[in-house]
């Protein structure tokens, strides 16, 4: 007996040696699986399978569905880790552990999520998906809990609160796991919440570090290591001094995007959002480091450069976008560079190591900048549509949610294209005094967007980062929200809020099917192989965000500037879909003469 | 054993009608305690040293659900003490601004993080009580309690300006959603362009998500 004991102790420490061998990097290369949101920690949301292709894509079909049971929008990618599929729900941010392949449910996961941080959410209650490593599932509420489960069995392991709603916080960006630790964002730069992130051991929950975007170098982690390669980001604590006194304490900077991670040069990779208020008039100066791209050592969380796209924001122009790593041969020299598709316009090209723009070039109507002076770094505002206080602004181009929002590209190795998915629209815009009461909108600005020119919303793009030009687009009606997704069957899909799911060929751009979904989709698009040998594409339904909310919630369609004033650009989506979280996975079903099927096993 | 249960609920339902006839007056500001602002204060209506009783404030009485048991239903008329005061909505539409209720209400509140006040349609009443009770102590799914910040003259403001705002122009049961032909037909001038308490006296034909027709 004891020597069993002693046995099944050792193989158990074994097991989990063996577990934690399996490294997050080499498992984001199994083709079969998606192990993290964006597929891979370079943020590619590339798939090497070529099942599904141009060819036959146009035979895909619905293979199963599943309702997440709420109302909400649905903005998560689902995460696939052996034979298991991940989904999680907006509010209450629910968990659903489904076999991949059949859809059997294998467990919920209901945290007790607090009702009233629906209150301190923005624009609607989303959240941007959940983190895998080593056995473990990692989830973030909108009420700011960080929580591990058994990915097996769906026990809670540990729960982190990481933010406090009556300070206006709340949290909706995906985490993301790097070299055992868990990296979560903050949410809230609406509600003059100070942005940050925070590390947490992915073994028991606790807090290794928290980096700000705001305030003296020691709490931003500046220190030794940060080599901005600017000189208007050179200098000691100018995330105090670039701000009225006080102000970067209830400045924004908060990160509800992505992060990337370069494990070769050992750096995370994140944006950060708009300074508070939207008022620029009440924060004089360039509000380091709202807007903001960092490169920080995961281990330590020490910045090792840093980029401003829009000093002193004047339109919300958030910059917590994806930041997709590539290697790119420019001008006979191959680069580590990431791509940046800016809210205020703008496709960057970033040297990674050192922050360099190497290019910056308009992929959408631009407006309410000039350009970006390489020598400096820094963009041009068009003085002649300066906000100033009491001042209706007309016509801006970009709108608040900018070009392109959170909605993730992807791209694909084969084609080197950036497929992009993201809103055309300009606005109205009038700023006026907000005072700050903790827990409340921190905004002093009123919005109205509407259609940019030539009349559509939305657009889906292949850009071409060496060139510096689009290769092809898709107009659409409705702001294209959903991610992006492409393979290497030379296929790319993403979806509609007017309730499309299309795959198109992303060498040209033609449209090879499309599917009518039961509610418009601002999904991320995944694909996996099942335990059938079976190639599977899934997205979540269910319209929301901050365009699809009109849908979803009580918001009158009538009234333009509601919803921080994208009401006016998508009045009409009501007459288009409702809400309704629900995920649907297609495939080409196996040819006709593999019909005798075998009889199902009930579940 | 039926025959107890049937007097029990018999009797709760006549020391009901008798609280309904006591309490179902409409307030009397001069009879009532008031604050500084001269409002009627809530907390002053009852003795700090008395013992407490659910009954003592007619405000406690508003009731929050359109359900009543027994069908016996009750609502004790409280007005607005600022209602004959024509100032009032303009203040409380500056308050509206101030408190950063249109942060989350949005600009003539059309909803956006809190719901749509515009339609007239309202979880927990639009009765000016059930309004101020609303603001007073905050709703579970996000309204904030707003009790030990605001003044309650500011929160009647307040509740003078939503009943101002919630008027919208059709009044039929329910709404028709279509594009063709269009409804809704139309929508509010934009509040870029025009500040009112009386938005639903300002508009145009919807326009779909193009640019708005202005001023």
């Amino acid at each position: 007996m004891r020597v069993y004991l002693l046995f099944l102790a050792l193989s158990v420490a074994l097991a989990s040696v063996s577990a934690r061998a399996e490294n997050l990097a080499s498992l984001s290369k199994d083709p079969k699986q998606w192990v993290m949101p964006a597929r891979d920690y370079a943020s590619t949301r590339f798939s090497p399978l070529d099942q599904i292709n141009a060819s036959n894509v146009g035979k895909l079909e619905p293979a199963w569905m599943f309702s997440v049971g709420t109302q909400h929008g649905q903005e998560a990618a689902p995460l696939i880790i052996g034979d298991t599929m991940y989904v999680e729900s907006s509010y209450p941010n629910k968990v659903f552990a489904l076999d991949s392949t059949r859809g059997d449910l294998k467990w919920t996961y209901i945290p007790n999520t607090n009702r009233a941080a629906q209150g301190v959410a923005c624009c609607d209650v989303v959240t941007r998906g959940m983190a895998y490593d080593d056995g473990k599932i990692f989830l973030v509420t909108l009420d700011n809990h960080a929580v591990a489960l058994d990915a097996k069995t769906g026990k809670e392991q540990w729960a982190t609160k990481t933010g406090e709603i009556n300070l206006g916080e709340t949290t909706t960006a995906a985490p993301l796991v790097v070299k055992g630790k868990v990296f979560v964002g903050i949410s809230g730069g609406e509600l003059g919440v100070r942005g940050r992130i925070t590390a947490l051991d992915e073994n028991t929950g606790k807090i290794d570090y928290v980096a700000y975007s705001t305030g003296p170098d020691k709490d931003v982690l500046i220190g030794a290591d940060f080599k901005p390669f600017y000189d208007f980001m050179k200098g000691q604590d100018l995330g105090v001094s670039t701000w009225p006194p006080d102000a970067w304490k209830i400045g924004g900077g908060t990160m509800w995007g992505w992060f990337s991670y370069d494990p070769d040069l050992n750096l995370i990779y994140y944006g950060t959002s708009n300074p508070g208020p939207w008022n620029s008039n009440q924060r004089p100066g360039d509000n380091l480091w709202t807007t903001a791209l960092f490169a920080r050592d995961p281990d330590t969380g020490a910045a090792h450069w840093a980029y401003q796209f829009n000093p002193h924001d004047l339109w919300d122009h958030d910059e917590i976008q994806e930041n997709v790593l590539v290697d790119l041969d420019l001008n006979g020299k191959t680069r580590k560079v990431l791509l940046h598709p800016g809210r205020n316009g703008f496709m960057y090209v970033i040297d990674r190591r050192t922050g360099e723009v190497i290019s910056a070039d308009p992929y959408d109507t631009v407006n309410a900048y000039k350009g970006v002076d390489l020598k400096t770094g820094r963009i041009i505002p068009n003085e002649e549509l300066k906000p100033d206080l009491n001042r209706n602004v007309r016509n801006v181009c970009p709108a608040s949610p900018g070009a392109k929002d959170w909605q993730p590209t992807a791209w694909s190795p084969r084609t080197h294209l950036l497929y992009v998915p993201h809103q055309h629209l300009c606005m109205n815009y009038l700023t006026s005094d907000v005072g700050y009461i903790a827990g409340t909108p921190y905004v002093g600005a009123t919005v109205d967007m509407f259609a940019g020119p030539g009349g559509y919303r939305g657009e889906f793009m292949a850009w071409d980062p060496i060139q510096r030009k689009k290769v092809w687009s898709i107009k659409e009606n409705m702001p294209v929200w959903s991610g992006a997704l492409v393979t290497a069957g030379d296929v790319a899909f993403y979806g509609t809020m007017d309730r499309w799911f299309k795959a198109v060929d992303a060498k040209s751009g033609k449209l090879l099917w499309q599917f009518h979904l039961g509610s418009g989709t601002i999904g991320q698009p995944v694909t996996y192989e099942g335990s059938d040998g079976q190639q599977y594409v899934a997205i979540l339904t269910g319209v929301g965000g901050w365009p699809g909310a009109v849908a979803n919630a009580q918001i009158d369609p009538r009234v333009r500037n509601a919803a921080l004033g994208f009401v006016g650009a998508t009045q009409d989506l009501p007459s288009y879909t409702q809400g309704g979280g629900e995920l649907v996975v297609f495939s080409v079903p196996k040819q006709e003469a593999a019909a005798p099927s075998a009889p199902q096993r009930n579940p | 054993m039926r025959a107890h249960l049937v007097a029990s609920v018999v009797l709760v339902l006549v020391v009901v009608a008798a609280r309904a006839q006591q309490t179902g007056q409409p307030t009397q500001p001069e009879a009532s305690p008031r604050s500084e602002t001269g409002v009627p204060a809530i907390a002053a209506t009852r003795g700090a040293s008395a013992p407490f009783s659910a009954s003592a404030d007619p405000i406690l009485h508003v009731p929050v659900s359109g359900l009543h048991p027994g069908d016996v239903s009750f609502a004790p008329q409280i007005a607005n003490p600022l209602a004959q005061d024509p100032q009032a909505v303009t203040r409380g539409m500056q308050d509206f601004i101030q408190f950063n209720c249109v942060g989350c209400h949005a600009p003539n509140a059309g909803g956006g993080m809190g719901p749509a006040l515009s339609e007239g349609k309202f979880i927990y009443g639009l009765s000016p009580p059930n309004v101020f009770l609303s603001i007073y102590q905050g709703r579970p799914n996000g309204m904030p309690a707003w009790s030990e910040l605001l003044p309650e003259s500011t929160i009647w403001e307040l509740v003078a300006y939503v009943e101002s705002i919630a008027h919208p122009p059709s009044a039929t049961f329910g709404e028709t959603i279509s594009r063709t032909p269009a409804s809704p037909a139309v929508e509010q001038t934009p509040s870029e362009f025009l500040q009112t308490p009386r938005p639903w006296s300002f508009t145009s034909r919807f326009s779909n998500g193009r640019q708005p027709v202005g001023e």
